[in-house]
Protein backbone atom coordinates (compact mmCIF):
# COMPACT_ATOMS: atom_id res chain seq x y z
CA UNK A 1 0.00 0.00 0.00
CA UNK A 2 2.88 2.61 0.91
CA UNK A 3 4.61 1.42 -2.24
CA UNK A 4 1.76 2.00 -4.24
CA UNK A 5 0.89 5.46 -2.55
CA UNK A 6 4.31 6.67 -3.18
CA UNK A 7 4.24 5.73 -7.21
CA UNK A 8 0.91 7.56 -7.17
CA UNK A 9 2.57 10.66 -5.69
CA UNK A 10 5.73 10.34 -8.05
CA UNK A 11 3.05 9.71 -10.80
CA UNK A 12 1.16 12.82 -9.96
CA UNK A 13 4.68 14.79 -9.48
CA UNK A 14 5.63 14.10 -13.12
CA UNK A 15 2.15 14.92 -14.54
CA UNK A 16 2.51 18.44 -13.03
CA UNK A 17 4.88 19.46 -15.57
CA UNK A 18 2.58 17.89 -18.39
CA UNK A 19 -0.17 19.98 -16.25
CA UNK A 20 1.75 22.88 -16.48
CA UNK A 21 2.42 22.68 -20.34
CA UNK A 22 -0.53 21.49 -21.20
CA UNK A 23 -1.92 24.62 -19.36
CA UNK A 24 0.10 27.04 -21.30
CA UNK A 25 0.24 25.78 -24.78
CA UNK A 26 -3.34 24.25 -24.78
CA UNK A 27 -4.72 27.42 -23.57
CA UNK A 28 -6.59 28.82 -26.78
CA UNK A 29 -8.15 24.91 -27.28
CA UNK A 30 -9.01 24.73 -23.11
CA UNK A 31 -10.48 28.08 -23.36
CA UNK A 32 -12.51 27.39 -26.44
CA UNK A 33 -13.57 24.31 -25.26
CA UNK A 34 -14.77 25.18 -21.87
CA UNK A 35 -16.86 28.11 -23.38
CA UNK A 36 -18.28 25.55 -25.70
CA UNK A 37 -19.12 23.19 -22.63
CA UNK A 38 -20.43 25.90 -20.29
CA UNK A 39 -22.35 28.13 -22.76
CA UNK A 40 -20.72 30.79 -20.13
CA UNK A 41 -21.20 34.53 -21.30
CA UNK A 42 -20.50 37.40 -19.64
CA UNK A 43 -23.35 38.54 -17.36
CA UNK A 44 -26.06 41.25 -19.07
CA UNK A 45 -25.43 43.53 -15.93
CA UNK A 46 -22.52 44.11 -17.67
CA UNK A 47 -23.07 44.23 -21.57
CA UNK A 48 -27.04 45.48 -21.29
CA UNK A 49 -28.25 41.84 -22.27
CA UNK A 50 -29.39 41.14 -26.10
CA UNK A 51 -30.79 43.59 -28.62
CA UNK A 52 -34.39 42.98 -28.80
CA UNK A 53 -34.75 45.71 -31.68
CA UNK A 54 -32.58 47.65 -33.77
CA UNK A 55 -34.27 50.41 -35.78
CA UNK A 56 -32.86 51.96 -38.78
CA UNK A 57 -32.87 55.68 -38.96
CA UNK A 58 -30.99 57.08 -41.73
CA UNK A 59 -28.23 58.30 -40.74
CA UNK A 60 -28.05 56.79 -37.16
CA UNK A 61 -29.97 53.51 -35.81
CA UNK A 62 -30.81 52.89 -32.20
CA UNK A 63 -30.57 49.25 -30.70
CA UNK A 64 -32.80 48.80 -27.97
CA UNK A 65 -31.90 45.67 -25.47
CA UNK A 66 -34.00 43.21 -23.21
CA UNK A 67 -34.97 44.61 -19.81
CA UNK A 68 -32.77 43.15 -17.72
CA UNK A 69 -33.69 41.87 -13.97
CA UNK A 70 -31.57 39.06 -13.99
CA UNK A 71 -30.64 38.18 -10.28
CA UNK A 72 -28.52 35.25 -8.82
CA UNK A 73 -31.80 32.98 -8.10
CA UNK A 74 -34.60 34.25 -10.78
CA UNK A 75 -35.45 37.89 -11.52
CA UNK A 76 -35.39 40.96 -9.04
CA UNK A 77 -38.12 43.58 -8.87
CA UNK A 78 -35.86 46.43 -10.64
CA UNK A 79 -33.47 46.08 -13.28
CA UNK A 80 -32.90 48.23 -16.04
CA UNK A 81 -33.06 48.85 -20.24
CA UNK A 82 -30.41 49.52 -22.40
CA UNK A 83 -30.54 51.82 -25.77
CA UNK A 84 -27.73 52.06 -27.58
CA UNK A 85 -27.31 54.95 -30.55
CA UNK A 86 -24.85 54.04 -32.97
CA UNK A 87 -23.86 56.18 -36.31
CA UNK A 88 -24.05 55.04 -39.91
CA UNK A 89 -22.99 59.09 -40.74
CA UNK A 90 -23.39 60.53 -37.59
CA UNK A 91 -25.80 61.57 -35.29
CA UNK A 92 -28.06 64.53 -34.72
CA UNK A 93 -27.58 66.54 -31.65
CA UNK A 94 -30.35 65.23 -30.16
CA UNK A 95 -31.67 61.82 -30.20
CA UNK A 96 -34.98 60.59 -29.46
CA UNK A 97 -36.71 57.04 -29.18
CA UNK A 98 -39.62 55.32 -28.14
CA UNK A 99 -39.31 52.52 -26.45
CA UNK A 100 -41.19 49.77 -25.54
CA UNK A 101 -39.88 47.13 -22.87
CA UNK A 102 -39.93 43.63 -23.87
CA UNK A 103 -42.62 44.76 -26.33
CA UNK A 104 -45.32 45.84 -23.64
CA UNK A 105 -46.73 48.56 -25.30
CA UNK A 106 -48.17 49.84 -21.55
CA UNK A 107 -44.32 49.89 -20.40
CA UNK A 108 -44.02 52.38 -22.82
CA UNK A 109 -41.53 55.60 -22.74
CA UNK A 110 -39.51 58.24 -24.76
CA UNK A 111 -36.30 58.82 -23.97
CA UNK A 112 -34.10 61.60 -25.17
CA UNK A 113 -30.30 62.33 -25.05
CA UNK A 114 -28.44 65.40 -25.55
CA UNK A 115 -24.84 64.55 -27.26
CA UNK A 116 -23.90 67.92 -26.54
CA UNK A 117 -24.48 67.86 -22.89
CA UNK A 118 -24.64 64.20 -22.24
CA UNK A 119 -27.69 64.82 -20.70
CA UNK A 120 -30.43 62.13 -20.93
CA UNK A 121 -33.94 62.10 -20.10
CA UNK A 122 -36.97 59.62 -20.07
CA UNK A 123 -40.45 60.32 -19.93
CA UNK A 124 -43.82 57.69 -19.85
CA UNK A 125 -47.01 58.65 -21.62
CA UNK A 126 -48.24 60.95 -19.49
CA UNK A 127 -45.08 62.94 -19.29
CA UNK A 128 -43.70 61.94 -15.48
CA UNK A 129 -39.92 61.41 -15.80
CA UNK A 130 -38.04 57.75 -15.82
CA UNK A 131 -35.09 57.49 -13.70
CA UNK A 132 -32.14 57.32 -15.96
CA UNK A 133 -29.71 55.36 -14.60
CA UNK A 134 -26.62 56.03 -16.25
CA UNK A 135 -25.04 57.91 -20.03
CA UNK A 136 -22.41 56.32 -21.91
CA UNK A 137 -20.26 58.35 -24.42
CA UNK A 138 -19.14 54.86 -26.56
CA UNK A 139 -16.21 54.86 -28.82
CA UNK A 140 -18.40 55.26 -32.07
CA UNK A 141 -21.93 55.83 -30.37
CA UNK A 142 -24.19 56.61 -27.18
CA UNK A 143 -25.81 54.35 -24.66
CA UNK A 144 -28.02 54.86 -21.80
CA UNK A 145 -29.40 52.68 -19.03
CA UNK A 146 -32.86 53.64 -17.93
CA UNK A 147 -34.30 52.06 -14.53
CA UNK A 148 -37.57 49.84 -14.48
CA UNK A 149 -39.15 48.12 -12.09
CA UNK A 150 -40.85 44.82 -12.71
CA UNK A 151 -43.92 44.04 -13.79
CA UNK A 152 -44.81 47.89 -13.00
CA UNK A 153 -45.93 50.65 -15.82
CA UNK A 154 -43.73 53.79 -15.81
CA UNK B 1 25.65 31.56 13.78
CA UNK B 2 28.71 30.28 12.11
CA UNK B 3 28.51 26.47 12.99
CA UNK B 4 24.47 27.70 12.03
CA UNK B 5 25.92 28.55 9.09
CA UNK B 6 28.12 25.59 8.29
CA UNK B 7 25.32 23.30 9.61
CA UNK B 8 22.75 24.90 7.12
CA UNK B 9 25.24 24.60 4.10
CA UNK B 10 25.78 20.40 4.70
CA UNK B 11 22.05 19.99 4.62
CA UNK B 12 21.62 21.62 1.43
CA UNK B 13 21.30 19.91 -1.23
CA UNK B 14 23.68 20.81 -3.65
CA UNK B 15 24.97 19.62 -6.85
CA UNK B 16 28.13 19.30 -8.50
CA UNK B 17 28.46 21.94 -11.79
CA UNK B 18 28.08 19.08 -14.10
CA UNK B 19 25.31 17.55 -12.49
CA UNK B 20 23.63 20.94 -12.30
CA UNK B 21 24.02 21.60 -15.29
CA UNK B 22 22.63 18.33 -16.99
CA UNK B 23 19.19 18.55 -14.46
CA UNK B 24 18.84 22.12 -15.62
CA UNK B 25 19.42 20.81 -19.59
CA UNK B 26 15.51 19.92 -19.70
CA UNK B 27 14.47 22.96 -17.83
CA UNK B 28 16.45 25.15 -20.79
CA UNK B 29 14.35 23.10 -23.44
CA UNK B 30 11.24 23.74 -21.98
CA UNK B 31 11.74 27.19 -21.59
CA UNK B 32 12.63 27.70 -24.81
CA UNK B 33 10.17 25.99 -26.02
CA UNK B 34 7.74 28.13 -23.68
CA UNK B 35 9.11 31.36 -24.19
CA UNK B 36 9.43 30.99 -28.56
CA UNK B 37 5.92 29.19 -29.08
CA UNK B 38 7.58 27.50 -31.60
CA UNK B 39 8.27 30.74 -33.67
CA UNK B 40 11.23 32.70 -34.79
CA UNK B 41 11.44 36.07 -33.35
CA UNK B 42 10.72 38.36 -36.00
CA UNK B 43 13.28 41.36 -35.74
CA UNK B 44 16.91 42.20 -33.76
CA UNK B 45 14.77 43.56 -30.72
CA UNK B 46 12.89 40.34 -30.32
CA UNK B 47 15.47 38.28 -30.35
CA UNK B 48 17.47 40.12 -27.75
CA UNK B 49 14.32 40.23 -25.55
CA UNK B 50 13.98 36.82 -26.08
CA UNK B 51 18.05 36.01 -25.29
CA UNK B 52 17.92 38.02 -22.15
CA UNK B 53 15.02 36.27 -20.74
CA UNK B 54 15.99 32.70 -21.51
CA UNK B 55 19.19 33.49 -19.97
CA UNK B 56 18.37 34.98 -17.43
CA UNK B 57 15.43 32.61 -16.42
CA UNK B 58 17.80 29.31 -17.13
CA UNK B 59 21.17 31.20 -14.85
CA UNK B 60 19.12 31.43 -12.13
CA UNK B 61 17.47 27.83 -12.50
CA UNK B 62 20.74 26.38 -12.57
CA UNK B 63 21.82 28.28 -9.41
CA UNK B 64 18.95 27.29 -7.70
CA UNK B 65 19.66 23.36 -8.31
CA UNK B 66 23.38 24.00 -8.14
CA UNK B 67 23.29 25.63 -4.89
CA UNK B 68 20.09 23.70 -3.35
CA UNK B 69 18.56 27.02 -2.59
CA UNK B 70 15.55 27.89 -3.73
CA UNK B 71 13.80 30.98 -2.26
CA UNK B 72 17.08 33.19 -2.75
CA UNK B 73 17.24 32.39 -6.77
CA UNK B 74 13.05 32.70 -6.76
CA UNK B 75 13.17 35.78 -5.33
CA UNK B 76 14.98 38.33 -7.81
CA UNK B 77 12.89 36.62 -10.91
CA UNK B 78 9.52 37.13 -9.10
CA UNK B 79 10.16 40.61 -8.23
CA UNK B 80 11.47 41.20 -12.26
CA UNK B 81 8.66 39.43 -12.90
CA UNK B 82 5.91 42.22 -10.98
CA UNK B 83 7.97 45.27 -12.26
CA UNK B 84 7.99 43.53 -15.88
CA UNK B 85 4.34 43.25 -15.14
CA UNK B 86 3.48 46.61 -14.20
CA UNK B 87 5.67 48.12 -17.34
CA UNK B 88 3.97 45.86 -19.59
CA UNK B 89 0.49 46.02 -18.46
CA UNK B 90 -0.09 49.42 -18.23
CA UNK B 91 1.54 49.69 -21.77
CA UNK B 92 -0.82 47.40 -23.09
CA UNK B 93 -3.67 48.97 -21.50
CA UNK B 94 -2.74 52.65 -23.24
CA UNK B 95 -2.38 50.85 -26.28
CA UNK B 96 -5.54 49.34 -26.35
CA UNK B 97 -7.93 52.01 -24.02
CA UNK B 98 -6.01 55.04 -25.10
CA UNK B 99 -5.68 55.40 -21.02
CA UNK B 100 -4.57 53.69 -18.00
CA UNK B 101 -8.27 55.01 -16.38
CA UNK B 102 -10.83 52.13 -16.23
CA UNK B 103 -13.99 54.44 -17.23
CA UNK B 104 -17.86 53.61 -17.12
CA UNK B 105 -17.83 53.16 -20.67
CA UNK B 106 -14.81 50.47 -20.59
CA UNK B 107 -16.66 48.40 -17.98
CA UNK B 108 -19.83 48.71 -20.66
CA UNK B 109 -18.24 47.57 -23.25
CA UNK B 110 -16.43 44.62 -20.90
CA UNK B 111 -12.89 46.13 -21.92
CA UNK B 112 -11.56 45.18 -18.22
CA UNK B 113 -8.68 42.96 -18.53
CA UNK B 114 -9.53 39.30 -16.21
CA UNK B 115 -7.45 38.83 -13.21
CA UNK B 116 -7.27 35.73 -11.14
CA UNK B 117 -8.12 37.66 -7.70
CA UNK B 118 -11.45 37.73 -9.03
CA UNK B 119 -11.84 33.66 -9.71
CA UNK B 120 -13.92 33.03 -6.36
CA UNK B 121 -16.63 35.95 -6.76
CA UNK B 122 -17.67 34.76 -10.31
CA UNK B 123 -17.84 30.99 -9.62
CA UNK B 124 -21.25 31.44 -7.01
CA UNK B 125 -23.37 33.75 -9.80
CA UNK B 126 -21.43 31.67 -12.72
CA UNK B 127 -22.79 28.34 -11.06
CA UNK B 128 -26.17 29.57 -10.84
CA UNK B 129 -26.63 31.87 -14.18
CA UNK B 130 -24.09 30.95 -16.58
CA UNK B 131 -22.98 34.36 -16.39
CA UNK B 132 -19.71 36.18 -15.44
CA UNK B 133 -20.07 39.02 -13.09
CA UNK B 134 -16.93 40.53 -14.64
CA UNK B 135 -16.36 43.24 -16.86
CA UNK B 136 -14.10 41.58 -19.26
CA UNK B 137 -14.43 39.30 -22.37
CA UNK B 138 -15.15 35.61 -22.39
CA UNK B 139 -12.64 34.41 -25.13
CA UNK B 140 -9.99 35.47 -27.48
CA UNK B 141 -8.49 38.90 -26.04
CA UNK B 142 -5.67 40.06 -23.73
CA UNK B 143 -6.39 38.13 -20.10
CA UNK B 144 -9.83 37.29 -21.30
CA UNK B 145 -12.17 35.38 -18.67
CA UNK B 146 -11.53 31.63 -20.10
CA UNK B 147 -7.78 31.82 -20.47
CA UNK B 148 -7.37 32.96 -16.91
CA UNK B 149 -9.89 30.20 -15.75
CA UNK B 150 -7.82 27.56 -17.25
CA UNK B 151 -4.39 28.90 -16.21
CA UNK B 152 -5.90 28.95 -12.86
CA UNK B 153 -6.91 25.29 -13.11
CA UNK B 154 -3.66 24.34 -14.61
CA UNK B 155 -1.77 26.32 -11.43
CA UNK B 156 -4.15 24.42 -8.63
CA UNK B 157 -3.88 21.10 -10.41
CA UNK B 158 0.06 21.70 -10.37
CA UNK B 159 1.29 23.67 -7.60
CA UNK B 160 -2.05 24.54 -5.48
CA UNK B 161 -1.02 27.65 -3.68
CA UNK B 162 2.62 27.45 -4.99
CA UNK B 163 0.53 29.96 -7.64
CA UNK B 164 0.78 32.53 -4.88
CA UNK B 165 4.27 32.26 -4.55
CA UNK B 166 5.60 31.14 -8.49
CA UNK B 167 3.32 32.65 -10.80
CA UNK B 168 1.13 35.28 -9.18
CA UNK B 169 2.23 38.52 -10.60
CA UNK B 170 1.65 40.81 -8.04
CA UNK B 171 3.09 38.89 -4.88
CA UNK B 172 6.69 40.11 -6.45
CA UNK B 173 5.76 43.68 -5.60
CA UNK B 174 5.92 43.02 -2.24
CA UNK B 175 7.76 40.39 -1.61
CA UNK B 176 10.33 42.98 -3.09
CA UNK B 177 9.39 45.58 -0.64
CA UNK B 178 10.10 43.02 2.50
CA UNK B 179 13.38 42.79 1.32
CA UNK B 180 14.18 46.13 1.84
CA UNK B 181 15.07 46.26 5.64
CA UNK B 182 17.68 44.01 7.02
CA UNK B 183 15.39 43.42 10.02
CA UNK B 184 12.21 43.74 10.83
CA UNK B 185 10.87 46.91 12.96
CA UNK B 186 7.16 44.88 13.78
CA UNK B 187 8.20 41.35 15.04
CA UNK B 188 5.16 40.03 16.13
CA UNK B 189 1.74 40.11 14.62
CA UNK B 190 -0.91 38.42 16.65
CA UNK B 191 -2.28 35.10 15.05
CA UNK B 192 -5.79 35.99 14.63
CA UNK B 193 -4.96 38.33 11.76
CA UNK B 194 -3.72 35.35 9.79
CA UNK B 195 -7.26 34.38 9.34
CA UNK B 196 -8.51 37.91 8.05
CA UNK B 197 -8.15 36.97 4.71
CA UNK B 198 -10.86 33.93 5.08
CA UNK B 199 -13.36 36.55 6.22
CA UNK B 200 -12.62 39.23 3.38
CA UNK B 201 -13.10 36.14 1.37
CA UNK B 202 -16.47 35.02 2.87
CA UNK B 203 -17.29 38.81 2.80
CA UNK B 204 -16.21 39.45 -1.34
CA UNK B 205 -18.19 35.89 -2.43
CA UNK B 206 -21.67 36.86 -0.62
CA UNK B 207 -21.42 40.81 -1.64
CA UNK B 208 -20.52 39.83 -5.30
CA UNK B 209 -23.50 37.19 -5.12
CA UNK B 210 -26.05 39.87 -3.26
CA UNK B 211 -24.68 42.64 -5.47
CA UNK B 212 -23.73 40.67 -8.75
CA UNK B 213 -20.59 42.67 -9.34
CA UNK B 214 -16.99 42.38 -8.79
CA UNK B 215 -17.09 43.68 -5.02
CA UNK B 216 -13.50 43.27 -4.36
CA UNK B 217 -12.90 44.57 -8.03
CA UNK B 218 -14.86 47.75 -7.05
CA UNK B 219 -13.50 48.74 -3.39
CA UNK B 220 -10.53 46.82 -2.14
CA UNK B 221 -7.93 45.71 -4.42
CA UNK B 222 -4.54 47.31 -3.72
CA UNK B 223 -3.12 46.57 -7.33
CA UNK B 224 -5.76 48.86 -8.78
CA UNK B 225 -2.94 51.51 -7.87
CA UNK B 226 -0.39 49.71 -10.48
CA UNK B 227 -2.64 48.33 -13.43
CA UNK B 228 -5.92 50.39 -14.09
CA UNK B 229 -7.07 53.13 -11.67
CA UNK B 230 -10.63 54.06 -11.62
CA UNK B 231 -11.37 57.14 -13.07
CA UNK B 232 -12.61 60.29 -10.57
CA UNK B 233 -15.56 61.28 -11.67
CA UNK B 234 -17.73 61.03 -8.66
CA UNK B 235 -17.35 60.81 -5.05
CA UNK B 236 -17.88 57.19 -5.07
CA UNK B 237 -15.32 57.09 -7.64
CA UNK B 238 -13.29 59.32 -5.49
CA UNK B 239 -13.60 57.41 -2.17
CA UNK B 240 -12.55 53.99 -4.28
CA UNK B 241 -9.43 55.28 -5.41
CA UNK B 242 -8.71 56.98 -1.64
CA UNK B 243 -9.56 52.96 -0.50
CA UNK B 244 -7.18 51.16 -3.52
CA UNK B 245 -3.93 53.67 -2.85
CA UNK B 246 -4.09 53.85 0.91
CA UNK B 247 -4.22 49.67 0.53
CA UNK B 248 -1.62 49.70 -1.76
CA UNK B 249 0.46 51.94 0.13
CA UNK B 250 0.00 49.92 3.33
CA UNK B 251 -0.50 46.26 2.56
CA UNK B 252 1.93 46.32 -0.35
CA UNK B 253 4.51 48.84 0.42
CA UNK B 254 4.60 49.65 4.30
CA UNK B 255 4.17 46.98 5.93
CA UNK B 256 6.18 44.47 4.42
CA UNK B 257 8.52 46.99 5.00
CA UNK B 258 8.19 46.76 8.01
CA UNK B 259 7.36 43.52 8.82
CA UNK B 260 9.53 41.74 6.35
CA UNK B 261 6.38 39.64 5.46
CA UNK B 262 3.91 39.81 1.99
CA UNK B 263 1.43 41.46 4.70
CA UNK B 264 -1.51 41.68 1.52
CA UNK B 265 -1.02 38.01 0.47
CA UNK B 266 -0.98 36.74 4.16
CA UNK B 267 -3.27 38.90 6.17
CA UNK B 268 -5.52 40.36 3.43
CA UNK B 269 -5.80 38.91 -0.26
CA UNK B 270 -9.04 36.50 -0.72
CA UNK B 271 -7.64 35.12 -3.30
CA UNK B 272 -4.74 33.42 -1.65
CA UNK B 273 -7.49 32.08 1.10
CA UNK B 274 -9.13 30.84 -1.23
CA UNK B 275 -5.87 28.91 -3.23
CA UNK B 276 -5.28 28.13 0.29
CA UNK B 277 -7.82 25.41 -0.33
CA UNK B 278 -6.35 24.20 -3.53
CA UNK B 279 -3.50 22.99 -1.21
CA UNK B 280 -5.59 20.62 0.24
CA UNK B 281 -5.83 18.69 -3.33
CA UNK B 282 -2.05 19.07 -4.18
CA UNK B 283 0.76 16.86 -4.57
CA UNK B 284 3.68 19.11 -2.89
CA UNK B 285 4.09 20.05 0.47
CA UNK B 286 6.32 21.60 2.62
CA UNK B 287 7.48 18.80 5.52
CA UNK B 288 9.37 19.04 9.01
CA UNK B 289 11.37 16.53 10.69
CA UNK B 290 10.78 17.06 13.87
CA UNK B 291 13.93 15.15 14.94
CA UNK B 292 16.04 17.63 13.09
CA UNK B 293 14.15 20.50 14.24
CA UNK B 294 15.88 22.30 17.38
CA UNK B 295 12.94 24.71 17.53
CA UNK B 296 15.01 28.07 16.36
CA UNK B 297 11.81 29.50 15.22
CA UNK B 298 13.48 30.62 12.18
CA UNK B 299 11.30 29.38 10.26
CA UNK B 300 8.00 30.99 11.80
CA UNK B 301 10.04 34.15 11.61
CA UNK B 302 10.55 34.49 8.11
CA UNK B 303 7.87 32.60 6.70
CA UNK B 304 6.19 35.40 4.04
CA UNK B 305 2.80 34.33 4.99
CA UNK B 306 2.58 33.30 8.33
CA UNK B 307 2.37 29.25 7.24
CA UNK B 308 4.48 28.31 10.14
CA UNK B 309 3.78 28.03 13.63
CA UNK B 310 4.51 26.21 17.11
CA UNK B 311 1.56 24.10 15.75
CA UNK B 312 2.63 23.48 12.20
CA UNK B 313 5.66 22.69 13.30
CA UNK B 314 4.62 20.09 16.02
CA UNK B 315 2.32 18.63 13.26
CA UNK B 316 5.72 18.41 10.79
CA UNK B 317 3.83 20.18 8.06
CA UNK B 318 3.16 23.76 7.03
CA UNK B 319 -0.06 25.22 7.69
CA UNK B 320 -2.33 25.26 4.56
CA UNK B 321 -1.52 28.57 3.86
CA UNK B 322 2.13 28.00 2.16
CA UNK B 323 3.04 29.17 -1.03
CA UNK B 324 5.80 26.97 -1.46
CA UNK B 325 7.98 29.91 -1.73
CA UNK B 326 10.97 27.89 0.06
CA UNK B 327 12.44 30.70 1.78
CA UNK B 328 11.40 28.22 5.49
CA UNK B 329 13.76 25.68 3.31
CA UNK B 330 16.89 27.98 2.79
CA UNK B 331 16.59 29.16 6.01
CA UNK B 332 16.16 26.11 8.45
CA UNK B 333 19.62 25.77 9.99
CA UNK B 334 19.13 22.29 10.41
CA UNK B 335 17.61 20.91 7.26
CA UNK B 336 15.14 20.02 9.06
CA UNK B 337 12.11 21.47 6.20
CA UNK B 338 12.18 20.20 2.96
CA UNK B 339 10.09 19.84 -0.35
CA UNK B 340 7.52 16.39 -0.20
CA UNK B 341 5.44 14.52 -2.65
CA UNK B 342 2.35 13.42 -0.55
CA UNK B 343 2.39 9.55 -0.54
CA UNK B 344 6.19 9.33 -0.60
CA UNK B 345 8.51 8.36 3.07
CA UNK B 346 9.32 11.20 5.07
CA UNK B 347 12.30 11.95 5.37
CA UNK B 348 12.83 10.42 2.60
CA UNK B 349 14.93 11.53 -0.67
CA UNK B 350 14.18 15.29 -0.29
CA UNK B 351 16.31 16.54 -3.18
CA UNK B 352 13.92 14.38 -5.40
CA UNK B 353 11.46 15.60 -3.68
CA UNK B 354 12.70 19.63 -3.96
CA UNK B 355 13.32 18.82 -7.95
CA UNK B 356 10.10 17.42 -8.45
CA UNK B 357 8.25 20.50 -7.21
CA UNK B 358 10.82 23.21 -9.00
CA UNK B 359 10.03 21.69 -12.50
CA UNK B 360 6.43 22.42 -12.89
CA UNK B 361 6.88 25.35 -10.54
CA UNK B 362 10.01 27.25 -12.19
CA UNK B 363 8.08 25.90 -15.70
CA UNK B 364 5.06 27.70 -14.85
CA UNK B 365 7.07 31.18 -12.94
CA UNK B 366 9.21 31.46 -16.82
CA UNK B 367 6.47 30.57 -19.10
CA UNK B 368 4.09 33.23 -16.85
CA UNK B 369 7.14 35.83 -16.62
CA UNK B 370 8.39 35.45 -19.77
CA UNK B 371 5.69 37.64 -22.20
CA UNK B 372 5.86 40.15 -19.26
CA UNK B 373 9.56 40.60 -19.19
CA UNK B 374 10.33 39.87 -22.81
CA UNK B 375 7.76 42.80 -23.74
CA UNK B 376 9.08 45.06 -20.50
CA UNK B 377 12.25 44.72 -22.80
CA UNK B 378 11.32 45.42 -25.91
CA UNK B 379 9.02 48.29 -24.22
CA UNK B 380 12.21 49.81 -22.46
CA UNK B 381 13.94 49.48 -26.18
CA UNK B 382 11.55 51.11 -27.88
CA UNK B 383 11.58 53.92 -24.99
CA UNK B 384 15.19 54.24 -25.85
CA UNK B 385 14.86 54.54 -29.25
CA UNK B 386 11.52 56.36 -30.06
CA UNK B 387 11.05 58.33 -26.99
CA UNK B 388 7.24 56.17 -26.35
CA UNK B 389 6.72 52.88 -24.86
CA UNK B 390 3.55 52.83 -26.48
Amino acid sequence: MKRLRAMLGYAWAFLAVVIVLATFMGNRYFSHKFVSATKITVSPRVTGGDVAKVSEHGNYKTMIHRPVFDGLIGERSTGFIQIDWEPVDGLPPVLEERVEPGGKREMAFTVRLDTRSGAATAKDHVGSGLPVDQVYKLRTGWAVRVLLQKGKAP
Amino acid sequence: MKRDAKDASTVSSRQSPLRALLIALPMMFLTLLMLTAGKRPPDPPHVAALAITFVFFNLFFFLMVRTGKTDRYRAPLFITYAVAFVISFISRIIEIRGSMALTETNILQAQAPFCHIAIPMVLIPAALTKTIIYPGTIIGSFASISSMLILWIGASLSLGRGFCGWACFFGGLEDGFSRILKRPVIKRIGATWTYLPYAVLLLIVLTSAAAFSPTYCEWLCPFKTVTEYVQVTSLKTLIQAIIFLSLFLGLVVVLPILTKRRTQCGLFCPFGAFQSFTNKANVFDIRIDRDKCVKCGRCVRTCPTFSMNDASIAEGVSRITCMKCGKCVDTCPKGAISYHVKGTPHPGRSDRYRLLFLYPAFLFLATMAGGSIRDAILRIIKLVTTGSMV
